[in-house]
């Protein structure tokens, strides 16, 4: 028992290795920290995770020295005396029996107090948010403002939000780590989650599922984006307008020239247009895409065994992908508000689609080339995702054979659905 | 008496003493079925480890493709039940079975076919659930199948068929093996061994018994329910019916918690052996020990909702589950706090068993530590299903029941073989277990504190978890070696091992006073206990002379020859000693055998009814058949 253990040189660069990582983790960008004080809340938890720290190292240094000295003192010598025998010490005993609860009560009081804070009423101006779980993507809807939409979320900087959270499956969790704690989804239920982010100013957030819900759990993310007052309504007014194709044209300066296209002549054909929208302004304000961080544009690569003509995405037409969209089965799941024939409520909302950074519930950036892919084939892009295999030739995980001509499309039937719904503004 | 501990041989066990497979197969013996157990249990530890293993290599980056989002929820779902019902559990009942006997100075398990049985079912359910992950159709519903995913509306698959069946049959080998164990420790110590001389790992396991008992009645009857709706219909989780789903997550933690103090209390009693041994004093402040590991298994049961504070209980329910769950703190810092105090001013002995007990208490301190930050509802919203959990039940299950379960086998393989374990690599495993471990597990507290949630089998770039994910990976990887570096020992030691003698420690309890390995009949004659240190009267009078020593609790137990306290050295037959044993049996094996082929009838009816009824039917009639028979049989030889 005397040989020099040799592996305790491996326990020297251990410590100061763990300091390194403690100290590590105080630098960085860390955009989905839990102790970012944007809401009130996220700091009434920092004070408590701060106290909870401060006296669980207090426990802990006491104890790893107190074991360190009697490794240290105690190790058996040579000539090491026979030890006296203590049975115990009750003096001692009661000692760390009863310490341990004053430290306790010191967290227990701040605990109680913001367990009842927060499960209060939120204030009455709040702003009212229905998140729906879906497996897996979001579905928020804003009965005040009258939007349905999906996995991206617009909310009030300084102003309280109120989230009722149900699910149509099984059970989820909604959380924004920088902005609050989370709370579960769960059947038969509403529950309520409020909070004010009263810091933050125009930044983007990750949101996530937190409860495992089956396949695409790790893939069920959405944003969220808190904005100004102006911003917000000019969103929300937008949103809660129907989708108008053609898209009106832009509003531009008096002196700029509007420019004319080929889209005039859609208007022609009353089968497919749809009718007028109430003073749909032509676009509302969207969070600026170069404010996006880098955590908010998704990486997830696109799986290799998947191919597409993206070359046709150029030369698209929204006219023929109206049409093509209007007589497909996306019409079964999808609604887009304005388009008479797309009434399906099991898919997300498509009415703004185009307005939306992510698509696939945060997974893939919302470009032409990205939503290409997934109308080709959505369920090589996210394991168990529910929406259909369109691609010709893609194998149809449901039905267990390749996609026909028979409710499939090809390439250039996708490209022009891409380019219809990339009017969706 | 200071010749004992020199004498350096015994005589090998004795020809007519039945080997080979059919011996194994039949055994009745609570050592053999101990062996049986721990080779079972680490072969589980291993290949859970593997399952782990393959997730982190999966999570070392962002965005990779490893594994697909399908088999890694089956490798997290079957990491988790591996770990707990077929790797700790069993690595506990493995000393559950080889100790308790001789820490109570008794020849056998009150049931000792029933203990053959307990393990047949376990070795025939381990495998009815884990092949599946062989050909990727594992259980992916997590270790704690929430409804309603579980359900058959969103698991249709067979896949969550072998969980909810499989862990049926786990619970009727723990529920007997647990019953035997409370019966064994009631009815068979050794004249003089009143509860309060029982050593403390036998108390410790005399509390994890009836946390047993209590605990997997709830988890069966929701797994009947889950069943019963998987299988015929019903709708006790069928949310479409109006199910609440939280009925599921309040029955399976009214079993899970108290699991957790399953899993850790008995690896609490193995290190309560080996600190008090290797600093040459007796455990400080035994019966504060005993009564804070009741008080543990108490309040284990009223701390429940705790895993559930996110699901909206309401401020009522999250105050009480909060403070029931500081409160549970207090026994376990009385735990370290005295464990600490046994080393205090003693003379300490640096064995690999040692060296895993202090990292015991290094490392649960850590993750009793990390527990109360969540005992806080409000810190815990943002805790709870992220990786700050995954790395505080680590602490605590490999921190504390690994570690403890490590020293257990480092300090009690001599006692099993015979012969020491190779310390010089035993210290090598401990070190390289114990940096690996808190590399893989330590960055754990930070992925999850930035936002990482758990049982994600992807997650995007840029959100500032790349570098402690790698770190863990790392430390994963690392400890694939270490783990390696003990089953070598393990192996090599049990053939060519430094010979033991009896009292390899100079312990002071019953099991050290019979020759190492112990024959079959284990106490040649049935020692008469007088204090809490029975074997150090004999050997170190001067170390017990402040220990009370009274016959009271003295009973005759109907036993053979009962003599004082002395030590065995002769190793004869038990036919020549005229001990009756328990005869070697089939039945329990085949009856084991029944109940599994019965639930594999369940489980391909859907697929082929007719089959599924043959299946049922026979295992049936299998399990009643054997059963009368072994019930028919008396359970010794005439002699």
């Amino acid at each position: 028992m005397t040989r020099k253990s040799p592996p305790r040189q491996l326990a020297r660069i251990a410590w100061p290795a763990m300091l390194l990582l403690a100290s590590a983790a105080c630098g960085g960008n860390y955009p989905n920290s839990t102790f970012l004080p944007n809401t009130e809340f996220n700091r009434d938890v920092t004070s408590l995770w701060n106290t909870m720290l401060l006296w669980g190292t207090v426990v802990f240094v006491i104890v790893e020295v107190i074991l360190i000295a009697a490794i240290v003192r105690y190790r058996r010598r040579p000539n090491s005396p026979e030890p006296e025998q203590v049975h115990g010490n009750t003096a001692m005993e009661i000692t760390w029996t009863v310490l341990p609860l004053f430290i306790l009560a010191i967290i227990a009081v701040p605990t109680v107090r913001n367990i009842w804070k927060y499960q209060g009423e939120a204030p009455a101006d709040a702003l009212q948010v229905q998140v729906i779980g879906h497996q897996w993507w979001w579905e928020f809807r804003y009965p005040q403002y009258k939007i349905t939409t999906a996995n991206e979320l617009y909310i009030q900087a300084n102003r309280a939000v109120r989230f009722e959270l149900q699910t149509v499956d099984v059970i989820h969790s909604f959380w924004i780590p920088a902005l609050g704690g989370k709370r579960d989804l769960v059947n038969n239920r509403t529950n309520i989650l409020w909070f004010t982010p009263d810091s933050t100013g125009e930044q983007g957030f990750i949101g996530s599922c937190n409860e495992y819900c089956g396949s695409s759990h790790a893939n069920m993310r959405f944003r969220a984006y808190t904005v100004n007052a102006a911003n917000f309504e000019s969103w929300a007014k937008h949103q809660a307008a129907n989708a108008v194709y053609p898209p009106p044209a832009p509003v531009v300066p008096a002196a700029a020239a509007v420019p004319t296209s080929n889209i005039g002549a859609a208007t022609q054909d009353p089968a497919t247009v749809t009718p007028p929208a109430p003073a749909a302004p032509s676009t509302g304000y969207e969070f600026p895409r170069e404010q996006l961080g880098a955590h908010l544009v998704p990486g997830t690569p696109l799986p290799a065994s998947l191919k597409f003509n993206e070359a046709l995405l150029a030369n698209a037409s929204a006219e023929r992908g109206l049409q093509t969209y209007s007589r497909s089965a996306c019409i079964g799941c999808h609604k887009i508000r304005g388009n008479p024939s797309s009434m399906g409520i099991l898919g997300p909302d498509l009415t703004h689609i185009a307005s939306r950074h992510t698509i696939a519930a945060g997974l893939f950036p919302n470009d032409a080339k990205h939503m290409a892919y997934w109308i080709k084939n959505a369920v090589t892009m996210k394991p168990g995702a529910k929406m259909q295999v369109f691609g010709i030739g893609e194998m149809d995980a449901v039905m267990k054979r390749p996609m026909t001509t028979q409710g499939g499309l090809t390439d250039e039937q996708i490209a022009d659905v891409v380019a219809y719904l990339r009017t969706l503004k | 008496m200071a010749t004992v501990a020199a004498s350096p041989s015994y005589a090998r066990p004795a020809a007519s003493e039945k080997e080979g497979f059919m011996a194994w197969l039949t055994t009745t013996d609570h050592k053999k079925i101990g062996t049986l157990y721990l080779h079972t249990s680490l072969f589980f530890f291993i290949f859970g480890g593997l399952e782990a293993v393959l997730m982190r290599w999966q999570l070392m980056k962002p965005n990779q493709t490893i594994v697909t989002a399908d088999q890694f929820n089956q490798l997290f779902t079957m990491h988790g039940t591996t770990m707990v019902f077929l790797a700790i559990m069993p690595l506990s009942a493995a000393f559950f079975n080889y100790l308790i006997p001789l820490q109570l100075g008794a020849r056998d398990v009150a049931f000792p076919r029933l203990n053959a049985f307990s393990y047949w079912v376990y070795l025939l359910g381990g495998i009815f659930i884990t092949l599946p992950i062989l050909f990727w159709v594992a259980p992916d519903g997590g270790w704690f199948a929430y409804a309603p995913l579980s359900g058959r509306t969103y698991s249709p698959a067979i896949n969550m068929d072998f969980w909810v069946l499989g862990i049926q049959i786990l619970g009727i080998s723990s529920l007997a093996a647990a019953f035997n164990f409370a019966t064994t420790i009631i009815n068979m110590r050794a004249p003089g061994m009143n509860l309060m001389r029982m050593p403390m790992f036998t108390w410790m396991s005399f509390v994890t018994q009836f946390l047993i008992i209590l605990a997997f009645p709830v988890i069966t009857i929701a797994l009947v329910f889950l069943q019963f709706d998987r299988f015929f219909g019903t709708n006790f989780y069928q949310v479409s019916a109006g199910a609440d789903p939280l009925l599921w997550q309040h029955l399976f933690w009214v079993f899970g918690h108290p699991e957790v103090y399953i899993l850790i209390l008995p690896a609490f009693g193995l290190v309560s052996e080996v600190l008090p041994t290797n600093s040459k004093k007796p455990l400080f402040g035994y019966g504060v020990m005993a009564y804070s590991g009741i008080l543990i298994g108490f309040l284990g049961f009223g701390v429940w909702a705790h895993h559930m504070f996110s699901v909206g209980m309401g401020p009522v329910g999250d105050t009480v589950f909060s403070l029931t769950t500081m409160l549970i703190a207090i026994p376990t810092g009385v735990k370290i706090f005295n464990w600490i105090f046994t080393m205090w001013g003693g003379s300490i002995r640096f064995t690999a068993a040692m060296k895993f007990a202090i990292g015991l208490i290094a490392l649960f301190t850590i993750g009793g530590i990390s527990g109360i930050t969540h005992s806080s509802p409000p810190s815990d919203l943002q805790q709870t299903d992220t990786y700050y959990i995954v790395a505080h039940f680590h602490y605590v299950l490999f921190g504390g029941a690994i570690m403890g379960i490590f020293s257990g086998i480092y300090h009690y393989f001599p006692k099993m073989y015979g012969r020491y374990m190779d310390e010089r690599l035993g210290t090598w495993h401990f070190w390289l277990n114990f940096i690996s471990m808190n590399l893989t597990f330590f960055p754990m507290h930070y992925s999850g504190l930035l936002g990482m949630p758990r049982r994600i089998y992807t997650y995007d770039t840029a959100q500032g978890w790349d570098t402690f994910n790698m770190l863990s990976t790392i430390g994963a990887f690392l400890l694939m070696p270490a783990t390696l570096i003990f089953i070598w020992n393990f192996f090599k030691s049990k053939k060519g091992g430094e010979p033991a003698p009896a009292n390899a420690w100079d312990a002071a309890t019953l099991e050290w006073s019979i020759p190492s390995p112990p024959p079959e009949y284990n106490f040649a004659k049935i020692p008469v206990v007088h204090s809490r240190y029975p074997l150090w009267d004999l050997t170190h009078p001067e170390r017990t002379k402040d220990v009370p020593h009274t016959d009271e609790g003295m009973r005759h137990t109907g036993e053979h020859d009962v003599v004082d306290m002395h030590i065995e050295t002769e190793r004869r037959t038990a036919k020549e000693l005229g001990i009756p044993m328990p005869s070697s049996t089939i039945k329990p094996f085949w009856t084991a055998l029944g109940i599994v082929v019965m639930f594999t009838g369940l489980l391909i009816m859907p697929h082929n009814k007719m089959a599924g009824l043959v299946g049922i039917f026979t295992g049936a009639a299998m399990l009643v058949g054997f059963l009368y028979a072994w019930l028919t049989t008396p359970l010794e030889e005439h002699h």
